[in-house]
C-alpha cells in the first residue's frame, strides 16, 4: 500500500522534474536580452555574439541597400540619443521606414556593428497610444470632433518572423 | 438609440446587482417569494445587454459616427459584411461581445436548468451573475462603447485592412465562444463547492457545456493558426506570441480536464484534482484575456489601453484567491475513497497525460512571463522566443502523442503482461513496420528531423490503436448481431458516441501532429530579388517571374501583383500571383500571400518587396510594366493541409460526442426524480 503511494509519488515527481529541468536549461540556452538602444550602449555585460533583442528607431536617411544585392541592408537605429549601426540580409518589412520603431534580433561584432537575423516593426500609433493611456483616460482622441482620416486603426502590427 | 444602449446597460448592471442579492437572501431565509423574483434577472440582464448590442450594430450599419468606437473602426465605403464584424474589432465592442455571449449562456443555462437540481443551480446563477457584473461595471465605467463625440466627423477611420477578411468574421467569435463559455461549468463548479454537493452532479451537468467550450477554443486556436497563415503572410501559422499562447494555455488545461473527469465519472476519484483543474482552466481564460486588454506583454494582437489591465488583473486576483482559499476549505469533503490500483493501468496513463497537457500549459506560461519575472528579479529584460518553447514543448508533446496511444487501449485498474502483449502487439508492430518504411525516406540529418521522424513514427503506431479499436467493435456487432460492414461501423460510433467521438478527436489530433511534424522540419524557403525573366529553384519546383501589374481595384484599394510561372520538372502546373494591396487612408500595404496546397505539401509565395519608385501609382489603367523588379520570398512547407483536416477531424469527432444521447438522458431523468423535492420551490411551480 504505502510502496505503491511511493512509487506513484516518484513516478509524478520524475514527469515534473523532467518537465522543470527542459523549461529550466531552455530558458538558459535560448533566452535573449531585451534592450533599447540605450541600455545596450551603457551596458558593458554584453560580450561579441551573445543572443540580443534590441528596440529602438530607425535613423532619418540611414538606410542604405547594397546596389549589388537588395536584400542587404545596413541602417541604425537610435534611442534617447544613442545610436546603433546594423546590418541585415533579408527582407525589409512593409513599415520599415526612416523614424519607425523596429525591434533587431540578432549579436554584436568586434567592430560594434549589429548583425540581425529577424528585423520586426510595429506600428507606431501603437505605441503612442499605449504612452497615452497611463496618462489620461484611454480612447479619447477625437473628443474636439476633429476627424483624423489618415491614422490607421492600431490593433495589428506587422510581423515578418516566425 | 445609442441613448437607450447605453441605458440598458445601466439597467443590466442594476439588474444583476438586485439578482445576485435576491437569489442569496432567499436562499439564506427560504424565502420563495423572492427566490422567484431573483430567477427572472438573468433573463433581464440577457435582454438589456441584447438591446444594447443591438444599438450598437445598427450605430455601425448606419453609419453613426457620433459614436466614438464606430468612428474609429468603420467608415462609409466599408463592406455591410464587414460593419458587421467592426463589432468586435477593438476593445469597447469586443468587451460588449464578451458580455452578450456570457449573458447568452447564462439566459441558455437558466433555461435548461430550472427545474433540475436546485441546491446547485442557483448558486451556480449567482456566480455567473457576478462575473457578468464585472464585465458590466467595465462597460458602463471604464470602457463605454457608446462613447459620443461631440460634433461627429464626416466618415470614420474605418476598418484595418488586416482585418477585412472572412477570418475576422469567424477567428473572434469561435475564440470567445470557447473562452466565454468555460465560465459555465466553472460556475457549477464553484456553486458545488459552495453548497457542499461534491457528487460528480456538476461535472455531468456541465459535460456538454465543457464540451462545447472545448470545442470552440479548439478551433478558435485553429483558425487563428489559419488566419495568420493565409493572410498575415510570414509564412508560418503559429509563433508563440503571447496572445496566441493566453489561448493555448486554457485549452491545454481544458483537455486535462476532459480526459479527468472521466475517471471521476468511473472510479470517484481525482475528485481535488478536477475541481482545481476547471478552476484553473476558467483562470487561465481571464489570464489570457488579461494579457490581450493589457498590453503589459509585447504582442501582435494588443488593444492599446493599460487601464483595463488593471481591472482585469484585480479580477483574476481575487477569482484565484477565491478559488484556492474555497478548495482548501472544502479539501476534507473531497477525499476520494478508492486509490489507484497500479502503475501500468489507464487509471494512471490518465494521470500521467494530465500532467504532461499541465506540464505543457505551465512551460508556455513561464515563458510568457519569463520577460516580467526576469525584469522585477534581475533587473534586465529577458525574452524568450518560439526556439524555446518549440524546445519545450516538442518532447512533451511527443510523450503526450504516445500516450493518445497507450491510454485508450490499456487495461483499466491493472494491466498484465498477456493484456499488455493481447492490446499492443499489432499496433507496436504497426509502428516499427511503418517506421522501418520510412526510415530511408526522410532525411535524418539534424534534431528537428530526428525529432519529426519519432513523431511520424508514434502517429502511425496511435493510428493503429484507434483502427484496431474501431476494427474489433465492429467485427464484434458484424458476428453477434449479424451486421453488414458498413451498419456495423455507423452503429458503433453511433451506439458509444462518448467513445468513438472522442477516438474520432484523437484520428483528428494525430493529423495535426503529423502536420506539425512534417512542416517544421522539412520546410525550405528562399528570399531572391528577381528581374522579370529570372528565375528561383525551390524544393523542386522551378519559379520564374513573368510580370508585375499594377491595378487599382476600386475607390479605395490599388493592387501591385507579381506573376509567376511555376514549373515542376519542365511543366507548368501553376501560375502564382502573390500581392501587395494599397488601401486608401493606410500608410502601409497588406501583403497578399498566394499559395498552392496539396496533401503532400503547400507551395507558399509572399511579394515581399518591390522598387516602389519604379511604378506610378497615379496610372489607374492596369499596365504591364516591362522592367518591373520584385522581392519574391518562397516557402515549400511539407503536410501544412494536414493541420486544417485535423481540425474538420475534431469538429466531426466533437458532433460526434457531444451529440444527444437518449439512454444518457434517461438515466440523469432518473437520478433527477430520486432527488425531487430537496429546494422548496421546486413544487411549488
Amino acid at each position: 500500500m504505502q510502496n505503491k503511494k511511493i512509487k506513484f509519488a516518484i513516478g509524478s515527481f520524475l514527469i515534473v522534474g523532467a518537465i522543470g529541468f527542459l523549461i529550466t536549461s531552455s530558458i538558459s540556452s535560448t533566452s535573449k536580452f531585451y534592450f533599447t538602444v540605450d541600455e545596450l550602449v551603457a551596458s558593458n555585460q554584453v560580450s561579441p555574439g551573445t543572443g540580443l533583442k534590441v528596440k529602438g528607431n530607425v535613423v532619418q536617411g540611414s538606410i542604405a541597400r547594397n546596389p549589388e544585392d537588395y536584400l542587404d541592408v545596413a541602417f541604425s537605429i537610435e534611442f534617447k540619443n544613442a545610436k546603433l549601426p546594423v546590418r541585415y540580409n533579408g527582407v525589409t518589412p512593409d513599415m520599415f521606414k526612416d523614424g519607425n520603431e523596429v525591434v533587431v534580433e540578432g549579436t554584436m561584432d568586434r567592430q560594434g556593428v549589429f548583425h540581425a537575423n529577424t528585423l520586426m516593426t510595429s506600428c507606431p500609433s501603437k505605441y503612442e497610444a499605449e504612452k497615452e493611456a497611463g496618462k489620461s483616460h484611454p480612447g479619447n482622441i477625437p473628443m474636439d470632433g476633429g476627424p483624423q482620416p489618415t491614422q490607421p486603426a492600431p490593433d495589428f502590427s506587422s510581423k515578418t518572423t516566425i | 438609440m445609442n441613448e437607450l444602449g447605453e441605458f440598458a446597460l445601466m439597467m443590466a448592471l442594476a439588474t444583476a446587482l438586485y439578482g445576485i442579492a435576491g437569489y442569496v437572501m432567499a436562499i439564506r431565509q427560504n424565502r420563495v417569494d423572492l427566490y422567484f423574483s431573483a430567477d427572472r434577472t438573468p433573463l433581464i440582464v440577457w435582454g438589456c445587454v441584447m438591446v444594447s448590442s443591438v444599438a450598437l450594430w445598427k450605430a455601425f450599419i448606419t453609419d453613426d459616427f457620433s459614436l466614438q468606437y464606430v468612428w474609429a473602426y468603420s467608415n462609409r465605403d466599408l463592406d455591410i459584411f464587414y460593419k458587421i464584424s467592426s463589432f468586435w474589432g477593438g476593445q469597447k465592442g469586443s468587451l460588449l461581445f464578451w458580455t452578450l455571449l456570457l449573458t447568452t449562456y447564462m439566459m441558455v443555462v437558466h433555461v435548461q436548468n430550472r427545474k433540475r437540481d436546485l441546491r446547485v443551480v442557483p448558486i451556480a446563477m449567482v456566480v455567473m451573475l457576478v462575473i457578468t457584473l464585472f464585465f458590466l461595471f467595465l462597460l458602463n465605467f471604464s470602457t463605454k462603447p457608446f462613447e459620443v463625440i461631440p460634433v461627429p466627423p464626416e466618415d470614420g477611420r474605418g476598418l484595418n485592412p488586416l482585418l477585412q477578411n472572412y477570418w475576422m468574421v469567424i477567428h473572434p467569435p469561435t475564440l470567445y465562444l470557447g473562452y466565454v463559455g468555460f465560465t459555465v461549468p466553472f460556475a457549477f463548479a464553484v456553486a458545488a463547492l459552495l453548497t457542499r454537493n461534491l457528487d460528480d452532479g456538476w461535472i455531468r451537468m456541465t459535460r456538454k457545456w465543457t464540451l462545447i467550450s472545448w470545442f470552440f477554443l479548439c478551433m478558435g486556436n485553429l483558425f487563428g493558426a489559419q488566419w495568420a497563415y493565409v493572410e498575415l503572410g510570414w509564412g508560418g501559422y503559429w509563433a508563440w506570441d503571447p496572445v496566441e499562447n493566453a489561448a493555448f494555455m486554457p485549452l491545454m488545461v481544458a483537455t486535462a480536464y476532459l480526459h479527468s473527469v472521466m475517471i471521476q465519472e468511473k472510479k470517484d476519484m481525482m475528485k481535488v484534482w478536477n475541481m482545481a483543474l476547471i478552476l484553473l482552466t476558467y483562470v487561465m481564460t481571464i489570464f489570457g484575456t488579461f494579457i490581450t486588454r493589457s498590453g503589459l506583454i509585447q504582442s501582435v494582437h494588443t488593444f492599446d489601453e493599460a487601464t483595463l489591465g488593471y481591472f482585469f488583473l484585480a479580477f483574476l486576483g481575487v477569482i484565484v484567491l477565491f478559488c484556492v482559499g474555497l478548495i482548501l476549505k472544502r479539501l476534507p469533503l473531497l477525499k476520494s475513497k478508492n486509490e489507484l490500483d497500479s502503475f501500468l493501468s489507464r487509471e494512471s496513463s490518465f494521470l500521467f497525460n494530465n500532467l504532461v497537457l499541465l506540464g505543457i500549459a505551465f512551460a508556455t506560461f513561464w515563458g510568457t512571463i519569463f520577460p516580467i519575472i526576469s525584469e522585477a528579479v534581475r533587473g534586465v529584460k529577458i525574452t524568450v522566443g518560439p526556439p524555446f518553447y518549440n524546445q519545450v514543448n516538442v518532447p512533451i508533446g511527443l510523450v503526450l502523442l504516445a500516450l493518445i496511444g497507450i491510454g485508450p487501449i490499456i487495461a483499466w485498474r491493472r494491466a498484465t503482461w498477456s493484456n499488455l502483449k493481447k492490446n499492443f502487439a499489432k499496433p507496436v508492430l504497426a509502428g516499427v513496420v511503418g517506421g522501418a518504411v520510412l526510415f530511408p525516406m526522410v532525411p535524418l540529418t539534424d534534431k528537428a528531423e530526428i525529432l519529426s521522424y519519432v513523431a511520424f513514427v508514434l502517429c502511425i503506431f496511435v493510428m493503429a490503436t484507434i483502427l484496431i479499436e474501431f476494427w474489433k467493435g465492429a467485427a464484434a456487432r458484424q458476428s453477434l448481431h449479424q451486421e453488414s460492414v458498413p451498419a456495423s461501423y455507423s452503429n458503433l460510433v453511433w451506439k458509444n458516441k462518448r467513445r468513438y467521438g472522442g477516438y474520432i478527436v484523437h484520428i483528428g489530433v494525430v493529423f495535426i501532429f503529423a502536420g506539425i511534424a512534417g512542416s517544421q522540419a522539412y520546410s525550405v524557403d528562399i528570399e531572391k530579388h528577381l528581374k522579370i525573366g529570372e528565375k528561383i529553384t525551390l524544393g523542386g519546383y522551378d519559379l520564374t517571374l513573368e510580370k508585375v501589374i499594377w491595378i487599382k481595384a476600386n475607390e479605395t484599394k490599388e493592387r501591385l501583383i507579381a506573376q509567376l510561372a511555376v514549373e515542376k520538372d519542365g511543366v507548368r502546373i501553376w501560375t502564382g500571383k502573390p500581392e501587395k494591396e494599397f488601401y486608401k487612408g493606410q500608410n502601409q500595404p497588406v501583403s497578399e500571400v498566394d499559395l498552392r496546397s496539396t496533401l503532400k505539401e503547400d507551395l507558399y509565395l509572399i511579394l515581399a518587396d518591390y522598387r516602389g519608385e519604379q511604378f506610378d501609382p497615379v496610372t489607374n489603367t492596369m499596365a504591364t510594366i516591362s522592367d518591373g523588379e520584385a522581392t519574391i520570398k518562397a516557402h515549400v512547407m511539407p503536410m501544412v493541409a494536414w493541420i486544417w483536416m485535423g481540425g474538420w477531424t475534431i469538429a466531426l469527432g466533437t458532433v460526434v460526442a457531444a451529440w444527444p444521447d437518449r439512454a444518457e438522458a434517461r438515466r440523469r431523468l432518473e437520478r433527477l426524480k430520486r432527488m425531487e423535492g430537496v429546494f422548496a420551490p421546486a413544487q411549488q411551480e
